[in-house]
């Protein structure tokens, strides 16, 4: 038996004055507007660069441990790296993961040009972390900002992003075992900016 | 609560976990990106395309123009093939005959003469 439906019932919907920006997303899947986004569609790139640039920014920033601003930039040099290498991305992979790849590799760009690194010199040991005052305690996204460039990229990309040694050696152009031992420093640092202890723990 | 071995603790793990995973760009950020691409010519703007329509419409009209007047001229020069005076010669002949058949029209002017 059908019946009918108790339309008196429904709930008013509530339509908000102002549109917000995200409710300007479409249901287009990620691969669809790539392809429109190849063919010119300048929309469909808009779609795109809103639907992924928060989590890409979130991460950049991390990385570089840097200002806002010079997190952008480095946003930016990445679709600007992105776009004509969109023809290249595998849909069999997530877009937002290759699109971090890109971003990662902006931003490794960006800090050698920035303070002189080699690949070598962003995981050498010379690199002095600024301890905080004695007892000073800091908060987790602090703490890693204040690592060294390498120690901070290998923690972000295994204890936050999830990547394995082996990974991210291919990623940063370094063997699996410089990745692990790069991490336990990272971490023994880390701990000791979280909990305030004496200058000498923290280098 | 931390520890100095290799693996991080519970707490730790949570931490981390709980840490932001999204930071939401400024406004210009969109509009740069956008405007680098473009002048990088990779995607062009509805103005752009609407006025490189329009030019390829005028463009269009110009040679068509200029192709019918060329095409005219060479047909009224009297070197041209043959095949390809037939038709002015005959517009000639057909006007010349309408005027004949119009006799009124000469007599009209004859007279005012």
């Amino acid at each position: 038996m059908t019946g009918s439906f108790p339309i008196a019932e429904l709930e008013p919907i509530a339509i908000p004055d102002v549109i917000p920006k995200t409710a300007m997303m479409t249901a287009a899947t990620d691969s669809a507007l790539i392809a429109a986004a190849l063919n010119g569609a300048e929309a469909a790139f808009r779609e795109l660069f809103r639907r992924h640039t928060p989590y890409l920014l979130q991460f950049v920033s991390r990385v570089l441990g840097a200002s806002r601003a010079d997190a952008e930039d480095v946003v930016q040099d990445t679709w600007l790296r992105a776009y004509p290498a969109l023809v290249t991305f595998r849909s069999d992979s997530s877009f937002s993961t290759w699109l971090c790849s890109v971003g990662l590799r902006a931003a490794l760009d960006s800090m050698r040009r920035g303070k002189r690194h080699t690949a070598d010199t962003l995981f050498d040991d010379d690199y002095h972390v600024q301890p905080p005052a004695t007892e000073e305690r800091m908060d987790l996204e602090t703490a890693i900002a204040r690592l060294a460039p390498g120690y901070r990229m290998v923690l972000v990309l295994h204890d936050v992003q999830g990547f394995t040694h082996e990974e991210i050696g291919a990623q940063l152009g370094i063997a699996p075992g410089t990745s692990k031992a790069q991490l336990f420093k990272a971490r023994r640092v880390m701990r000791a900016l979280l909990t305030g202890r004496e200058k000498h723990d923290v280098q | 609560m931390y520890n100095d071995d290799e693996e991080l603790t519970v707490s730790e793990i949570e931490a981390l976990a709980a840490l932001p995973r999204e930071l939401p760009p400024g406004d210009l950020l969109e509009e740069r990106v956008v405007r680098e691409l473009r002048r990088e010519g990779h995607f062009t703007s509805g103005r752009s395309r609407a006025r490189l329509n329009s030019a390829w419409r005028i463009a269009a009209a110009v040679a068509l123009f200029t192709g019918g007047v060329a095409t005219g001229r060479y047909l009224m020069t009297p070197g041209a093939p043959r095949d390809a005076t037939v038709v002015p010669v005959e517009l000639r002949e057909s006007t010349a005959t309408q005027v004949n058949r119009s006799g009124s029209l000469v007599a009209v002017r004859e007279m005012w003469l």
